[in-house]
């Protein structure tokens, strides 16, 4: 019985394989949304109800998505606040949790190079992009102080929060903006006061300006009018009388 | 032998110019104190306004600052190491204490007061012949390594010809970039933009605003002046002296606010928290550096001393005189019980 099953499975997969992926899209959708139940299934059980709706209810959802995304575009500090970050993460940072999926026991030193491209999302996305409401912002504070350790002061490393490396970038931008702006605080080196200020040196001082420029006169005396000596003008041309043109 | 003699000669004057320049500058650093050591110039530096920079100024404000070494070596966000453990003797943690005091005093070390300084617009040469030789600006910095940034030539050649000093702005960008400063940034942060000292003001982190701006500017700059003094106007106006207390900035504060005659707040929370020494001295303070005022010759006529000083200024300088009067009243109160209590006991 269940061979049939799989040979009929493999020659639809041979087939048409893009009826698969709409579908798996359509549950990567539905888990990212909160407050969903994620659809498992399995891609050899096609549900007749879902093979002619595929079109509508893919809509629907990206128009939720979109929807969600808009929400907290303006500011995304209130999501912290709201009743389903709460739910879903409590007091635990965003990244609380999350694993990485990796060959062996050691994991990858750099983590993925960005969990989506386009419209397509990664399966076990980063800590960040698996949640659209979760925006990376400079003035969203109470996020970025979650990827700063309250010991040292420094930004996490992204093997351990699990976030790509685009999102480690976009947090580290963040982070400085922030510092640069006066919103989040950090370490100020001691400076010493040893240098003399009293600006006696030429280098910073009143230097005098030069005569030429205090009379009025031009800088270079040939940036002027220059009248020649006449009885030079005649011994030069004495010299070169036979060259002189008539 | 008529050279050698004109060389001697040239050598000895460019000596005694070096020597000129030298004592110059120590006589600037050392302030008004070697100058005067004299009785007759004690009369000439009584009338002259005492600065910033003088001996007995500087004690005051090092003693109104105090020192606190819990806040002074608070954990900062640093490296992590695995802590160290010393077993000492009484005699050695008392060893200890006195170098970690002697710490905070290198630390606690007050930032300069000084005058803004005057723009440069020197020009050096005018060469009309280079006028539109090139559509950039070209900019001559003197990159020798042992000399002080104050002494170094930096000069323009402008698009028209004009070969001019660099201005204050064009100085500080300059040397940080050929001679990088840890901390400080190209373009001024962010922060020092008045709607966001507003922000940071109200998270209460003068403190911080003040150490990034001792680290960003040079003390005669414009921006420095500025921020400080948005800075000192927002703790006198929400009465948070004690932010600063026990860090490099209060002497500054202090001094803000005695040259200023704004000194009353800062009184008035220094006796709430008790410290009656520290508000006789910056009375004695304010009465030093206004000399001409009421309360400074009534104090002078008296020979007060101590509370006397207080009572004197509350009558005379005060606006809000009634917290001052109270105090006063209970601390005599409480120091006529005790010494009641001790004729009866003894």
């Amino acid at each position: 019985m269940a061979a049939p099953v799989r040979h009929i499975a493999k020659v639809l997969f041979r087939l048409s394989p893009s009826v698969f992926h709409p579908l798996r899209q359509n549950e990567s959708f539905l888990c990212r949304l909160p407050g969903r139940p994620c659809l498992a299934s399995s891609p050899f059980i096609i549900p007749h109800h879902l093979y002619c709706k595929a079109a509508s209810s893919q809509t629907k959802d990206s128009a939720q998505a979109l929807e969600a995304l808009s929400r907290y575009k303006e500011k995304p500090w209130d999501y912290l606040e709201s009743e389903e970050y709460i739910e879903r993460y409590g007091t635990s940072p965003v990244w609380a949790g999350y694993r990485r999926n990796h060959k062996g026991g050691i994991p990858p030193q750099k983590t993925r190079k960005t969990c989506i491209r386009g419209d397509k999302i990664c399966g076990n996305p980063c800590p960040i992009c698996r949640d659209p409401n979760v925006i990376v912002h400079h003035q969203n504070v109470k996020l970025l102080q979650q990827f700063i350790s309250p010991q040292t002061g420094m930004v996490y490393d992204p093997t351990r929060t699990g976030v790509c490396m685009k999102q480690q970038k976009l947090i580290t931008k963040a982070v400085n903006t922030a510092q640069d702006q006066g919103l989040l605080p950090f370490q100020i080196p001691h400076v010493e006061f040893s240098e003399d200020f009293s600006n006696t040196h030429d280098a910073v001082g009143k230097t005098p300006p030069p005569p030429s420029l205090r009379s009025g006169d031009s800088w270079y005396k040939w940036y002027s009018d220059i009248t020649p000596d006449e009885t030079e003008v005649a011994k030069v041309k004495k010299l070169y009388r036979a060259y002189l043109k008539k | 032998m008529a050279a050698l003699g004109t060389a001697r000669w040239l050598l000895r004057s460019y000596l005694c110019v070096k020597h000129v320049q030298k004592s110059h500058r120590a006589s600037v650093k050392c302030g008004v104190r070697t100058l005067c050591s004299g009785t007759q110039c004690s009369a000439h530096s009584d009338s002259a306004k005492p600065k910033f920079t003088d001996a007995a100024v500087q004690d005051i404000l090092t003693r109104i600052t105090g020192l606190d070494l819990q806040k002074v070596f608070r954990p900062i966000k640093q490296e992590l190491k695995p802590p160290t453990y010393k077993l000492m003797t009484d005699e050695q943690l008392e060893q200890a204490v006195a170098v970690a005091t002697e710490q905070a005093k290198k630390l606690l070390q007050m930032p300069p007061v000084l005058q803004e300084r005057t723009p440069i617009n020197d020009v050096l040469s005018e060469d009309k012949i280079l006028d539109g030789m090139d559509t950039a600006k070209y900019v001559f910095t003197d990159i020798t390594y042992n000399i002080p940034h104050r002494e170094r030539f930096i000069v323009v050649r402008e698009t028209n010809g004009t070969l001019r000093k660099a201005t204050w702005k064009e100085r500080d960008r300059l040397v940080q970039v050929y001679f990088p400063k840890e901390g400080r940034k190209l373009t001024a942060p962010l922060i020092f933009k008045q709607d966001n000292l507003k922000i940071v003001f109200s998270q209460d982190r003068h403190e911080d605003v003040l150490d990034l701006c001792l680290v960003q500017f040079d003390p005669d700059s414009s921006e420095f002046i500025r921020v400080h003094t948005t800075t000192y106007e927002d703790v006198e106006k929400h009465g948070k002296y004690e932010l600063l207390h026990s860090t490099r900035h209060f002497g500054g504060l202090a001094w803000y606010l005695v040259t200023a005659r704004r000194v009353d707040g800062l009184i008035e929370d220094m006796l709430k928290r008790e410290r009656l020494q520290d508000a006789v001295s910056l009375v004695s303070l304010f009465h030093m550096v206004h000399p001409h005022s009421e309360s400074a010759q009534e104090a002078a006529s008296q020979q007060a001393t101590g509370t006397e000083l207080l009572k004197i200024y509350a009558q005379k300088e005060s606006q809000r005189s009634g917290y001052i009067e109270l105090v006063l009243q209970a601390h005599e109160q409480t120091a006529a019980e005790g010494s009641a209590a001790r004729l009866t006991c003894s």
